[in-house]
Order: structure tokens, then C-alpha cells, then sequence
């Protein structure tokens, strides 16, 4: 019985041996920030209208070959649009934002007017991140708007979290 | 007489078994004074604020590579240092561990889990070497929004494999 318990304590000894292990440890920190960015693909565009069809009003210019791009973390997130000042009487300028995947277009993805108020463009924007949707602005004008210099507007776009 | 013999050979045993334990546990404690590991600190938090390149781009990854660990082992180990988390992150939250290896050893990126892993393998080094620790915080952007939160990391040095 004694012998028995001797082996016993010589292989606890091993044992203990074998298991020798040495350990450090550190505490991580970590967290994710709402993540809300919105861009566009350049920084100044040129519209000029100088035609119109006999009888109407002058024909509306439109800019080409502008993007935008998106990313979100949050759900319901929307892009909304603001001019830095009221355009001149007679003169209207409009956006239209391509919507991302699952997200809604406002006006059915037609033209949007824009002010010194802000404006829905896009809403339902959710956990995504989208580039090279195509963005196009408009200029229009009528006829009794006259002849207005060259002129600039800043357009805001502002993307705004959802949950 | 018996009795005498008996008793003579109960005090060999005892001593046998004292000197099988002077043995034994010598190699351990020279062992634990030889090999060491201990990390400089912990690092400062971690935090995903934006997206990389900006609009358009997935989560900006979060790198901390500011804290080291200092190794060394006993002559004639070989030894590795295995990492675990004490509880997984959230869904997609991934926390990876990258530790530069001591001359002769190897190590490998891991993502941390709960799952005792090898960072580093090989390790023989008998002079103390400090090395870098360097973390890296990655979310999916659906993972959303993730308040502060703590795990903590075990490093373990034991014996290889």
C-alpha cells in the first residue's frame, strides 16, 4: 500500500514536470464606430444652357460621366442634398443620385430639385459600400429667367445613420 | 532483527523517493527559472472609426504595435507560444495576433479565438529576446456598430509540440 502510494507521488512529480507551462496575458480593448461616408467623384462641374427649340423653353444641359460612392455600417442610413444658396429666379438645379443596392431613389431615381433646404436623394441605405453610381445633375431654366452670368452653387451631400 | 531490517528498509525507500523528487523537480524549477515569457502591457484599445480609402471602401482595419513580449528557454528546449481568446468576438469581428519571431523560430498570423492556437513555434533562444506584438482589429459592415469591449489574451510557453 505504502509502495503504491510512493509510485503515486513519484508520478504526480512527472507529471507536474511534463506540464510545466508559463503564461502572460494582455487585455484588448476594442470597439467599431458608426461608419458613414458618402463622396463624389469630382469636385466641380460646369452646366451652361445657350440653345432652345423654337417655341419652347431653352433645352436643359445635363453633366456626364459624374459618380458617387457609399459606406455604411448602420441600417436606414440616407443622403441628403443642400445648395449653399437658393438658385437665381427662373433657374433650377437638379440631382439625380443612382441608388445602391436596396436603397430607394427619391423621385424614382428622376431629377431632384435642390435649395438651401436639405433634400432626400437616397434613402434605406443599409450596411453596404457601393462606388461608381452614376450621378447626373440638370440645369434648367425658362425663358424669363434671362440671361444669367456664370455662377456657382456648393452642393452639400450629407449622409446621415440610420440604427 | 526483523523489525531492524524492516525499518532500515522503509528509510531507503523514503530516501530513494526524495532523491526520485530532488530529480525530478530540480529539472522544473531550473526549467522555470531559464524559460520566461512576459508581455510588456497590455495595448491601448482598438477602434474602427471609418472606411478605408473613404466612401465606398470596407471598414479601415484597427493596428495596435506598441506592446512586445520577452521570451527565452532553458538549454536544450525547444518551445512554442500558443495564444487564446477568453471569449470570441462579436459577429464580424475578427482579432488577429501577429508575433515577430526570436532568431530560429516561426510564427504565424492567427485569429484569435477561444481555441488555444501556435503563434509561435521553434523557439530555442536561451538569451531573452523582445519582440513585437502587433494586433489588428477588421469588422465586416455588417457587424454594425460594436461598443467597447475587453477580452483577454493567454499567452502560454510550453514545450513544443
Amino acid at each position: 500500500m505504502k509502495a503504491v502510494s510512493l509510485v503515486a507521488a513519484v508520478g504526480a512529480m512527472l507529471v507536474s514536470h511534463v506540464a510545466f507551462a508559463q503564461t502572460a496575458t494582455q487585455t484588448v480593448t476594442f470597439q467599431v464606430d458608426a461608419i458613414n461616408e458618402v463622396s463624389v467623384s469630382t469636385a466641380n462641374t460646369s452646366l451652361a444652357i445657350n440653345s432652345a427649340v423654337a417655341g419652347s423653353d431653352p433645352v436643359s444641359a445635363t453633366s456626364t460621366g459624374l459618380t458617387w460612392a457609399v459606406t455604411t455600417n448602420q441600417s436606414g442610413a440616407k443622403i441628403t442634398g443642400i445648395l449653399s444658396a437658393d438658385m437665381p429666379s427662373g433657374l433650377t438645379l437638379s440631382v439625380a443620385l443612382t441608388a445602391p443596392s436596396g436603397a430607394t431613389a427619391a423621385n424614382s431615381g428622376n431629377p431632384v430639385a435642390l435649395s438651401s433646404a436639405s433634400t432626400d436623394l437616397v434613402t434605406g441605405i443599409s450596411t453596404l459600400a457601393a462606388t461608381g453610381l452614376s450621378m447626373q445633375y440638370k440645369l434648367d431654366a425658362t425663358a424669363a429667367a434671362g440671361v444669367v452670368a456664370s455662377d456657382s452653387r456648393t452642393v452639400t451631400y450629407t449622409i446621415t445613420g440610420g440604427a | 532483527m526483523r523489525h531492524r531490517q524492516r525499518s532500515l528498509r522503509a528509510r531507503c525507500l523514503v530516501v530513494l523517493v526524495v532523491c526520485l523528487g530532488v530529480i525530478v523537480i530540480a529539472p522544473r524549477e531550473s526549467d522555470a527559472q531559464s524559460s520566461s515569457l512576459s508581455v510588456s502591457g497590455s495595448p491601448a484599445a482598438l477602434q474602427i472609426v471609418g472606411a478605408a480609402g473613404g466612401a465606398g471602401g470596407l471598414p479601415a482595419p484597427a493596428v495596435n504595435n506598441a506592446t512586445t513580449y520577452t521570451v527565452k528557454v532553458q538549454n536544450k528546449t525547444v518551445k512554442k507560444i500558443t495564444v487564446q481568446l477568453s471569449s470570441n468576438m462579436p459577429s464580424g469581428v475578427t482579432l488577429a495576433i501577429s508575433l515577430a519571431p526570436p532568431t530560429g523560430a516561426s510564427s504565424v498570423p492567427v485569429t484569435l479565438n477561444t481555441t488555444v492556437t501556435d503563434a509561435v513555434t521553434n523557439i530555442t533562444n536561451r538569451q531573452a529576446a523582445t519582440l513585437p506584438i502587433t494586433y489588428t482589429l477588421n469588422a465586416t459592415l455588417a457587424a454594425g456598430v460594436v461598443g467597447s469591449q475587453s477580452r483577454t489574451v493567454t499567452f502560454t510557453l510550453i514545450d513544443l509540440p
